[in-house]
């Protein structure tokens, strides 16, 4: 069995927020509902000033709050390391998501046609795409996602969006079940982003983790995170987030 | 049948044309909850005030379980009182103890309620809870422990402490005489019955005491056992959730039997030596409390990280003072009148219901702070602060749920005996 | 799979179960149910190699589509541009794609012009027709009259070749919005097309120049090219110091920030030379043998020639002898006397001008400290380990890996001479052409036409035509439009006599992207028939179009288009991923029918002989005269006259097809045969002192002629004569979210940054009194009219840009596509063009002084 890790070089991340698009079109997000964020942050005074970038997916810690919270089991841990959510068991009380210290969880506040970008109920867009879409909402929507994975074989590919429950970053499962990296980590333009099997010594992260120091976000909430980052630091107390995406659903 | 029918004690049955515009009132506000909440399952929660927390910078969390926190703290001063009542044997407050029980089982009815509005599926929050129930969830110990444990016991315990009531009311013949048959039980009153209803009472009692304990410490574990979120993570949430729940619950007890008082002429039986009873237990808990809160300012500003620190300065200084600090004065307030009625030895029904009053408007208020501010002020990332106004539909569905228990309780008194019958009315009874 | 009767029975009894349920329970309900249906047929996956249509450099792009719809748009794997990757606004235009507010059907304008369009949906033939007949009708009177613009062109040699060759059109274009200024300097100085970038490979030690690394592009590529090699560069042990009034653009990809002064790099540039000079960090060699540095210049300015040759002082022999004589040991310093007359080579010239030109003056000037100069010039002078070499592909080459990255900086009012002055910095450094050093143009060490052509520019008599070609007004012209917009409202005072009949706005929105917004408006109204090829309904075409022909986006075939990395060469192809939406059309198609509309597509110097010339088939592959092809059959033979035997199929199949690397012998001019293509690199620029004194002939008022000085020379640029009250500069800048002012409308886009912002640094705000996230009021000055022009917008916070300036972002500013509507102004409102806010280029500056106010 994998163990599966991400591994982040923050020495190469440009902040660009591709990784972010890339994840959305991946796996149809709704407006507002980042499973990929990037923060662009600025430390210091001028001219001192730093500045630099963090993405954030999904931690999927090994000692995961949000998993033990979940008090119907939708939120799980799978053996190779990803933790899921299966959209057909949530039942959307986002305890999961107060649970969490990284603010990685989205709750579907909305009606999914109303949400992708555009209001898909209003009939004239729709009617006009209809021909080149055959009604998919959003248009670019991805078949893979309604299917269910794992031994397990439960839906936890992000689904339809379904209204009132939570949903965030798989790691691609769908993706990576195919052999396929996570689409964030595929796009990255500055291949600051590493998915891999950390039982595998050969693998990338492996010998990224072993030649280079890293970090992990929020060590002292024991959460043991499988995402690693090399290079910079941990934000702190000085740090200041720039041009934040205040989106809202 | 020839039999005289004669008015029920406690106008039990009798409904006056301003009970009714009440009970029309209170039907339009469920009405508008209800028609709040089909909105809400229409568009999704979007129409709430809450969002996500981090990049939207929302709680996730808001006046739902605020108010929910706050209802099950309402029911600790039912069951409290009547199991105390029962146990210290206080026979001063025997007259409340059912106004008590009432105000308990209300209280936890819409608790249960406060969740569904509060989940995204509430359908599958029915049907999935029970059949996926992780009990490793402390919102696990919520819903079994708090509604159904909980409820069920005091239930159970209401059953049994009304039956001699039932069985007198039975004795009358009405259109509900059906009911108290059901509930009397085939109880006639019987020395032995006395006896074995004592007896069965007391150890209910001694049971459901331990279960109020963990029933609020549990609630306080759905926040405290958070390390995830600065402001929760603490282990004096479980107790502090069970002081200030009786701090509400007493609170709210203590204006349900002023107004009782009044409205059912029930000067008698509740005197002003039961509002003297109810006035010290409320103060011992408000100290209880606002020392809890000492304990807590201390901790959080003398040497707090710096997550804990951002959050206390929202509540302290930032957007939360204005709910902070009426709260705190609210309690203080509170303390100070009864602890100089105390004193003084000079007490007034109206100057404790006032008390009443202000704990349970600082309750609501504090209840709103634990749940709102470690989200939106929170964040162990650096995302930005964010704000939570609740919308329409959250202030129509709460004022729902109050209507529906305020209306639960006024039926209730319509259909009952709110105060256990007094032994005299008991001799009448059985001639 | 053995299906029994049992599992049957069960499988359609759930399936039946779930259809009845979805059908009669209420949608809350249906939640209950798990869903997961296996599809009815596999879904038909198939992946589409095709390349961006976005941006600049058209990155290979891989279109997964499912069922013949495109569900998603990855990075070509196999691309050298992108490899395998995408930027953000490449992977969102899948959005663009499918906006359901293309323009989707041909629209003819229904009231008049210079407000809102309305229009009537008309048919492709009918608004073909109409717009053939005017072309008719105009070229019958003088086909330069015919005015065609673009702004992304992503099939140069359909468009701005062989549509305008064919139809004699006056061609305007958006370079000198871009980069143009450095262009023309580069061309000028060492005849290379291009900005200025490093040799990424071996480069150690760059000045990031107002690059803009972690939001736009860079020399000649967009934006993931660059960046790319950067981060390399720097796991390499790469140093960067950034020279830029705003940190934000260099992310954490530098170890030095100079926060200099917007608009005085030519300062800082000349500055640098000064102290190379004093330093004794100089490539004497390269100077002697490569540039015209030994040159003996004449006390008027001019070189002395003997016999029309260029002369050198020998060292040796101590006399004046001609610059190619066998054995000259030309010298670089000291004066000499030849026939009696003073002279010194042009080395001495510039040293002698360059010695007021102290750190500590431009210190000044710049607003940074005196020490960040010199400690950039020592470090510049030990990095380039002048007299080094090294071996690349067997060749033993001069190793100077120190090298400047400066693009859009060059539009600044003294774009041209500044990007001149930095060449010279790498010129004395002797990094032009060597590994590790400068570069130019990413295609290679090739000269351009304009080499020469630059040096020999004839000003004429007037009439003018609009751009003002060979005028004395700017000489140098890299064809401004904002400056068209001037001329058009005034064109007895630039000697203009022709007033344009008709537009055709091919992929450009001037009303919103190009700067002096008020003054684009204006002039728009004097075009009296306009047409606009566009996807969406541009600004332009909602004010002033008279025709809108709705171009397809990604769903076409386009090209060739160059995937050269500077290192690998290859060419790519734009496929179509699927049919063209709605009743758009792919540009190409519109271009073929409408010359045979107009009758220009058939025949000798007709638009197919010139697409033949243009994309330079070679027999048998070139396309008979008389025969309207299909863009597919173009393509197919345009690939088979390139060699490659499935034709088109091969870019269906494969998306691009990679050359191989580039040889050191093209990629570094020293390897070039002859090396630097035989050219002397113009140290000194004698033709600008030519051009002067032609201007000042003509009687060419100072503003025009004074930047035309042999050696860049430093004046405060026109805007520092704006009252005291306008304190801060304006600076704008480019922002990795989108592209030009056509994404600011696509959803998946503007989520991450919705709204135009004012970068200001917190202590500027403060005194102001304005709070983050504020409204404030932009109030720009026009220091030569008095003229202000204000926009509103809100204040954004960073400790990341000089107190004394503030930057916008362009990129907003639109108002016709609904998705675009209240996110603020364009920077372009408050910008200026004319005299005093354009180059000795005619290139737009992108400087202006402001005052910022609480709204």
């Amino acid at each position: 069995m994998a163990r599966y890790a991400m591994v982040i070089d923050l020495d190469r991340c440009t902040g660009c927020r591709a990784c972010m698009e890339a994840c959305k079109v991946e796996n149809n997000t709704p407006r507002a509902n980042f499973w990929m964020y990037v923060f662009r942050f600025e430390e210091g005074e001028y001219p001192n000033t730093r500045v630099w970038f963090m993405p954030r997916p999904c931690m999927h810690c090994d000692n995961a709050p949000c998993v033990k919270v979940c008090p119907v089991g939708a939120r799980y841990k799978r053996p190779d390391g990803l933790v899921a959510t299966d959209f057909d068991r949530c039942i959307g009380c986002r305890y999961c998501e107060v649970a969490c210290p990284y603010g990685v969880n989205y709750f579907n506040w909305k009606r999914p046609e109303r949400n992708q970008y555009l209001d898909w109920t209003d009939a004239e867009a729709a009617a006009v795409l209809a021909p080149y879409t055959n009604g998919a909402v959003p248009p670019y929507k991805n078949p893979d996602l309604e299917r269910a994975y794992g031994p397990e074989r439960r839906r936890i590919a992000g689904g339809g969006h379904l209204k009132g429950v939570i949903e965030k970053c798989t790691f691609c499962v769908h993706r990576v079940e195919r052999g396929l990296q996570p689409a964030c980590v595929a796009n990255c333009p500055l291949f600051a982003l590493h998915f891999g099997d950390l039982d595998d010594p050969h693998s990338q992260v492996s010998q990224l983790l072993r030649r280079r120091s890293h970090f992990r976000l929020l060590e002292e909430a024991s959460t043991e995170p499988r995402v690693y980052y090399l290079g910079g630091k941990p934000p702190g107390s000085d740090t200041r987030q720039i041009e934040t995406i205040r989106a809202r659903a | 049948m020839a039999m005289r029918v004669e008015p029920l004690p406690y106008r039990v049955g009798q409904i006056s044309t301003g009970t009714l515009l009440l009970i029309v009132v209170l039907l339009g506000v469920v009405a508008q909850g209800l028609y709040a909440f089909s909105r809400q399952l229409t568009e999704g929660l979007v129409v709430t005030g809450m969002r996500d927390i981090g990049t939207m910078g929302g709680p996730a969390w808001g006046l739902y379980i605020a108010f929910d926190i706050y209802f099950v703290g309402v029911s600790f001063a039912g069951i409290t009182t009547a199991a105390l009542v029962r146990l210290l044997n206080l026979h001063a407050l025997r007259a409340v103890s059912r106004l008590a029980e009432v105000l308990t089982i209300i209280a936890l009815i819409l608790a249960a309620f406060s969740v569904l509005p509060d989940l995204g599926q509430p359908l599958r929050g029915v049907v999935h809870l029970l059949k996926y129930a992780r009990p490793q969830s402390p919102f696990f110990g919520t819903f079994t422990m708090v509604i159904a444990g909980y409820l069920f016991a005091s239930l159970v315990y209401f059953f049994l402490d009304g039956r001699r009531d039932a069985a007198i009311c039975a004795a009358r013949a009405g259109r509900l005489q059906w009911f108290y048959r059901l509930w009397a039980a085939g109880y006639r009153d019987t020395p032995a019955e006395r006896e074995r209803h004592r007896r069965v009472g007391f150890w209910l009692s001694l049971a459901i005491l331990p279960m109020l304990v963990i029933a609020h410490s549990t609630l306080g574990f759905v926040f405290g056992l958070q390390v995830g979120r600065p402001g929760w993570f603490s282990a004096l949430q479980a107790p502090a959730f069970v002081i200030m729940a009786g701090v509400s619950g007493v609170g709210l007890l203590i204006i349900i039997a002023a107004i009782v008082r009044t409205t059912l002429e029930a000067q008698d039986r509740l005197t002003p030596e039961v509002f003297r009873w109810l006035a010290n237990f409320l103060m011992v808990l408000t100290a209880a409390y606002i020392y809890f809160m000492l304990v807590d300012w201390l901790t959080a500003t003398y040497a707090a990280p710096l997550h804990e620190s951002r959050v206390t300065s929202a509540l302290l200084f930032g957007p939360y003072a204005r709910i902070y600090w009426p709260s705190v004065a609210a309690l203080v307030a509170a303390f100070y009148l009864l602890l100089r009625q105390f004193l003084t030895g000079r007490y007034s029904i109206a100057v404790t219901v006032l008390c009443g009053a202000l704990v349970n408007v600082a309750a609501v208020g504090k209840r709103l702070l634990i749940v709102v501010p470690s989200q939106t002020h929170g964040a162990m990332l650096p995302y930005p602060s964010g704000t939570y106004t609740p919308t329409w539909v959250e202030y129509s569905i709460i004022g729902g749920l109050i209507a529906l228990g305020t209306l639960l309780y006024i039926v209730f008194t319509k259909v009952f005996p709110v105060i256990e019958l007094p032994e005299a009315r008991q001799e009448m009874g059985h001639r | 799979m053995k299906v029994t009767r049992r599992t049957f029975v069960k499988g359609s009894a759930a399936v039946g179960g779930t259809l009845v349920a979805s059908r009669f329970l209420p949608s809350g309900f249906q939640t209950l149910l798990k869903t997961e249906a296996a599809p009815a047929a596999a879904p038909q996956e198939e992946w589409v190699p095709t390349t961006c249509w976005i941006g600049k450099q058209d990155c290979g792009i891989l279109a997964r589509r499912i069922n013949g719809r495109v569900v998603k748009l990855e990075g070509h794997p196999g691309n050298p541009l992108n490899v395998g990757t995408l930027c953000p606004k490449g992977v969102a235009q899948i959005m663009a794609i499918y906006d359901p507010h293309r323009v989707r059907t041909p629209l003819i304008r229904t009231n008049a012009k210079g407000v809102s369009g309305q229009w009537r949906r008309a048919s492709w033939d009918e608004a073909l027709t109409l717009v053939a007949g005017k072309i008719k009708e105009v070229r019958a009177k003088d086909p330069k009259l015919l005015v065609w613009q673009k702004g992304r062109s992503k099939g140069k040699a359909f468009y701005d070749e062989a549509f305008v060759k064919a139809s004699g059109a006056t061609k305007l274009h958006h370079g000198a919005f871009c980069s143009d200024a450095g262009y023309r300097a580069s061309e000028y100085t060492i005849g290379m097309s291009g900005v200025l970038h490093p040799d990424f490979r071996h480069v150690r030690y760059l000045l990031a120049w107002g690059w803009n690394i972690t939001n736009a592009g860079g020399n000649q590529l967009c934006w993931i090219t660059w960046p790319q090699q950067l981060s390399a560069a720097r796991e390499r042990g790469l140093k960067v110091v950034a020279i830029d009034p705003r940190l934000r653009g260099a992310g954490p990809f530098t170890d030095d920030w100079i926060p200099i002064r917007p608009g005085t790099d030519l300062a800082f540039a000349l500055a640098l030379c000064h102290r190379l000079i004093a330093q004794n960090t100089i490539d004497r060699e390269y100077l002697r043998r490569y540039t015209n540095a030994p040159f003996l210049v004449q006390a008027d300015g001019t070189f002395l020639r003997i016999d029309g040759k260029e002369q050198v002082w020998d060292e040796q022999r101590g006399v004046a002898r001609p610059y190619d004589a066998v054995a000259v040991r030309p010298a670089l310093e000291g004066t000499f006397t030849v026939s009696g007359a003073p002279v010194r080579p042009a080395f001495q010239a510039f040293k002698d001008h360059v010695s007021p030109y102290t750190p500590e003056w431009a210190a000044q000037v710049c607003g940074i400290p005196a020490d960040a100069i010199t400690r950039v010039a020592r470090e510049l002078g030990e990095e380039a380990r002048i007299g080094s070499t090294t071996v690349i592909d067997g060749v033993t080459l001069p190793y100077r890996p120190v090298a400047i990255m400066a693009y859009h900086m060059a539009q600044q009012e003294l774009g041209f001479q500044a990007v001149r002055a930095m060449l010279t910095v790498m010129m004395l450094l002797g990094a032009v052409g060597a590994v590790g050093g400068q570069r130019i143009d990413v295609g290679g060490w090739a000269i351009h036409e304009n080499f020469e052509k630059l040096d020999r520019i004839k000003i004429t008599d007037p009439p003018y035509n609009i751009y003002l070609k060979d005028s004395p007004y700017f000489p140098i012209n890299s064809n401004n439009s904002s400056l068209v917009a001037r001329v058009m409202l005034n064109p007895d005072k630039y000697g203009v006599q022709d007033r344009p009949e008709m537009l055709i706005v091919h992929m450009a929105n001037p009303m919103v992207s190009f700067a002096s917004q008020p003054d684009l408006i204006e002039s728009y109204k004097k075009f009296p028939f306009v047409v606009v090829i566009d996807p969406w309904l541009s600004e332009t075409a909602d004010f002033f179009a008279d025709v809108v022909l709705p171009a397809a986006t990604i769903e076409k075939y386009e090209g060739p288009s160059k995937a050269s990395d500077q290192y690998l060469d290859g060419v790519a192809l734009r496929v179509p991923p699927m049919q063209p939406l709605f009743q758009s059309r792919g540009d190409i198609d519109i271009y073929l029918d409408l010359c045979e509309k107009a009758g220009l597509l058939y025949g000798r110097g007709g638009y197919l002989d010139h697409l033949n010339a243009a994309l330079k088939l070679k027999a048998p592959h070139r396309l008979p005269l008389d025969r309207k092809p299909t863009v597919r059959e173009i393509f197919d033979r345009w690939a088979k006259s390139e060699g490659i035997a499935e034709g088109v199929a091969y870019f269906e199949k494969h998306g691009v097809k990679v050359k191989g690397p580039i040889p050191a012998a093209k990629a570094y001019g020293y390897a070039a045969d002859p090396p630097f293509g035989g050219v002397r690199h113009r140290f000194y620029g004698e033709a600008l002192l030519r051009y002067q004194a032609e201007m000042r002939a003509r009687g060419a008022a100072e503003i025009y002629w004074r930047d035309y000085t042999p050696f860049p020379t430093w004046r405060a640029p026109t805007m520092t004569a704006s009252p005291a009250e306008y304190d801060l500069y304006l600076i704008t800048y480019k922002m990795i979210e989108f592209k030009q002012s056509r994404s600011s409308f696509i959803p998946l886009l503007n989520e991450l940054a919705p709204r135009q912002r004012l970068d200001i640094n917190p202590r500027t705000a403060r005194e102001r009194g304005i709070a983050d996230g504020e409204e404030v009021w932009v109030e720009s000055h026009h220091a030569l009219t008095g003229e202000t022009r204000k926009v509103r917008v809100r204040a954004h916070y960073t400790q990341a840009i000089r107190p004394d300036t503030v930057g916008l972002p362009h990129h907003y500013g639109l108002w016709s596509h609904p998705g675009a509507k209240g996110q603020g102004p364009t920077a372009n409102a408050l910008l200026f063009t004319g005299e005093g806010y354009v180059a000795n280029t005619a290139d737009q500056s992108f400087h202006v002084k402001v005052r910022v106010f609480k709204a």
